[in-house]
């Protein structure tokens, strides 16, 4: 599915108002009649310090010019590129910044909802898609840390031992379904689904409270998160 | 004991040196055993404490919550008990209005655990700004080796502040990784000096991502964190719109930069080479008032 | 991974009445973490629990072990051994470092 083809499963003809420059996303849509703020990276693209800045400029407008919009993140990237010039200048701040922006603009009463449509993988996930009040993936999305012939390469496991237990740990499986087991992503949408309904409804049902272990441990994926964190604040409270 | 270079301690005897003596209680400790289970099935030994340390202290009198990573444990890596207990101590901060200090020893996400520790570290995430929300200080401490990696170069770096030595690195891709991937002749990943002055802390002080920089003693780290107890960083529409302003004139500034050295000059640095073997203290005091 | 699990004899512990547990070492390459518990029920001999990611040395730990609970006083305690690979002049040091937290925290 081309980005085009996947904004108007999203956005119909209101895509059009959304500018993609090097690959980021921004603009302002229409999801079945509600006005959106969009984000987002698009065609597995690599996210870097001047990706950032351009997100989170977009992210400090919206809360400018328009109170209360909710605010859809489309995650369709790599990771970041491994780039000696863009550790110098500090990669982790830029993340940081735009995750504080996003921060921002939770605390002013914008909702933040994911979708993540194609590459969703670790630090690029990591440094916006991953803070939203809710986040959704679509079936063919590659959501995850790394396939397993790469964590073979740096973990020297065989890949034919890690592929034996991805089949009884989906934490270590990439996809969306294993990812959304682990309590990632709240549910995986079909790319036949009516994906306007789909994302009018997350936006609806959109709430701040971080709920991923909870979810993980319901649907055994994460059988300790919830668990241990809980036991911490009981406890950290004696 | 506080004399020692911070760099040379382990996990627990940071915790001691930085603490009040006698203060650390730990929260969950070893005897509880909550450890990996997924190391087992790849033929890794477990630590007791799936190589975080938590718990309650005072510094200064002050009551903190305390956290340290254990490097020489699969990297100080974050797996899904690891992630859980550090979202339970910052969550706990938040509630119970008390500031949270890491001392972070981490390459990022555990491998080894896939997703799990990903998620762990998005949740973190979420519990540093839940802490920052409430108006309790974040504080991470970047001072080993091993430095704040990928997911940890992030969280760290979303805290309030950031208490660095010379010694510590924050950033995102490895050294090895950006070796691999640009050739050996833009990246040396084996050339020392060049990878502390890319990520290290003088550097990051320099512009403006570490907020204290501090001599390589557990007694100067903890002095450090001393001066930040209480505060806050702030998160609104003009901070935010500074920030925005200072990392886009970074990236105009130097993002053609062949060397951080011109970093260093433009900070007004006059003598590199005597600065680069500086301490931290020499360092900053030759370094004029106003940032690049 | 191997287990290796036996009780020795060994001098009752004077286990300080402040501590509940006492820990030495990391595990990382050539190391291994060193936990020491009270058992009280039973102050005469030591148990000791090994998890070590290197096969094959099970004569190399008792031996260890043995000569550790000879010459210290550990009767009543449960050791418990998280190890990848320390060489036997490691594993001692680890055993008496964890003792000497016990009493010199």
């Amino acid at each position: 599915m081309s980005t085009d083809e996947l904004f108007a499963k999203f956005f119909g003809d209101s895509a059009s108002r959304i500018e993609v420059v090097d690959n980021i996303a921004t603009g302002y849509a229409s999801v079945g009649g509600q006005e959106v703020c969009v984000i987002g990276t698009v065609d597995g693209t690599f996210i870097n310090n001047a990706a950032a800045l351009r997100l989170a400029r977009h992210v400090m407008e919206c809360t400018k010019s328009k109170p209360g919009l909710p605010i859809v993140m489309l995650v369709d990237s790599a990771g970041q590129e491994p780039n000696r010039t863009a550790e110098m200048l500090g990669l982790a701040a830029y993340f940081a910044h735009l995750l504080s922006c996003l921060e921002f603009a939770r605390r002013s009463g914008h909702k933040l909802v994911t979708v993540a449509t194609g590459k969703a993988i670790g630090g690029a996930f990591i440094c916006y898609g991953m803070f939203a009040d809710a986040i959704y993936a679509l079936d063919t999305a590659s959501v995850g840390l790394m396939p397993v012939e790469a964590m073979s390469a740096v973990t020297k496991i065989p890949v034919a031992t890690l592929q034996e237990l991805s089949t009884r740990m989906p934490a270590l499986e990439f996809g969306a379904a294993p990812f959304a087991l682990l309590g990632g992503v709240k549910e995986v949408w079909p790319t036949t689904a009516d994906l306007v309904q789909k994302l009018s409804d997350a936006i609806r049902t959109a709430s701040s409270e971080d709920d991923r272990a909870a979810t993980g441990k319901e649907r055994g994926g994460r059988l300790l998160a919830f668990d241990v964190q809980q036991r911490v604040l009981a406890e950290s409270s004696r | 004991m506080s004399r020692e270079p911070y760099h040379e301690l382990k996990a627990r005897q940071r915790i001691a040196a930085i603490a009040d003596t006698d203060s650390f209680r730990e929260i969950l400790p070893p005897p509880e055993r909550l450890m990996s289970t997924y190391l087992p099935q790849l033929g890794i030994p477990v630590s007791f404490d799936d190589g975080l340390a938590i718990g309650h202290a005072t510094i200064g009198g002050t009551p903190v919550y305390l956290a340290a990573q254990v490097g020489q444990f699969v990297g100080g890596s974050v797996g899904e008990v690891h992630s859980a207990k550090l979202v339970g101590l910052v969550k706990s901060a938040a509630r119970d209005r008390i500031p949270c200090v890491l001392l972070v020893e981490s390459g990022g996400v555990r491998l080894h655990e896939g997703s799990s520790g990903e998620i762990g570290i998005a949740e973190a995430i979420r519990a540093v700004f839940a802490c920052r929300e409430a108006g309790v200080t974040t504080i991470a401490v970047i001072g080993s080796d091993i430095g704040a990696y990928g997911g940890m170069g992030i969280l760290s770096s979303c805290c309030d502040f950031r208490v660095m030595t010379e010694h510590g690195r924050i950033g995102i891709s490895g050294p090895i990784v950006i070796e691999k991937w640009m050739g050996k002749n833009v990246y040396d990943s084996s050339d020392r000096g060049l990878v502390w002055k890319i990520s290290g802390g003088k550097t990051r002080f320099i512009l403006g991502d570490a907020e204290v920089l501090v001599d390589e003693s557990a007694g100067a780290v903890r002095d450090g964190i001393l001066s930040l107890l209480g505060k806050s960083a702030p998160l609104d529409a003009a901070a935010l719109s500074a920030r925005q302003t200072a990392l886009e004139q970074r990236v105009e500034k130097f993002g053609t930069a062949t060397h951080p050295d011109e970093i260093w000059a433009a900070a007004g640095i006059t003598d590199v080479a005597i600065a680069t073997l500086d301490t931290a203290e020499d360092f900053k005091a030759t370094l004029p008032k106003t940032a690049p | 991974m191997e287990k290796i699990q036996k009780s020795f004899p060994s001098k009752p512990i004077h286990w300080p009445a402040s501590r509940q547990w006492a820990l030495a070492g990391v595990v990382g390459s050539g190391n291994l973490e060193v936990l020491i518990e009270p058992t009280p029920s039973s102050p005469d001999s030591v148990e000791v629990v090994i998890e070590t990611s290197i096969a094959g040395y099970e004569d190399s730990w008792l031996a260890a072990i043995e000569h550790f609970a000879t010459h210290y006083a550990v009767g009543g305690t449960l050791i418990t051994i998280h190890d990848q690979g320390a060489v036997p002049v490691v594993i001692m040091m680890r055993l008496r470092q964890a003792l000497s937290h016990l009493t010199n925290p």
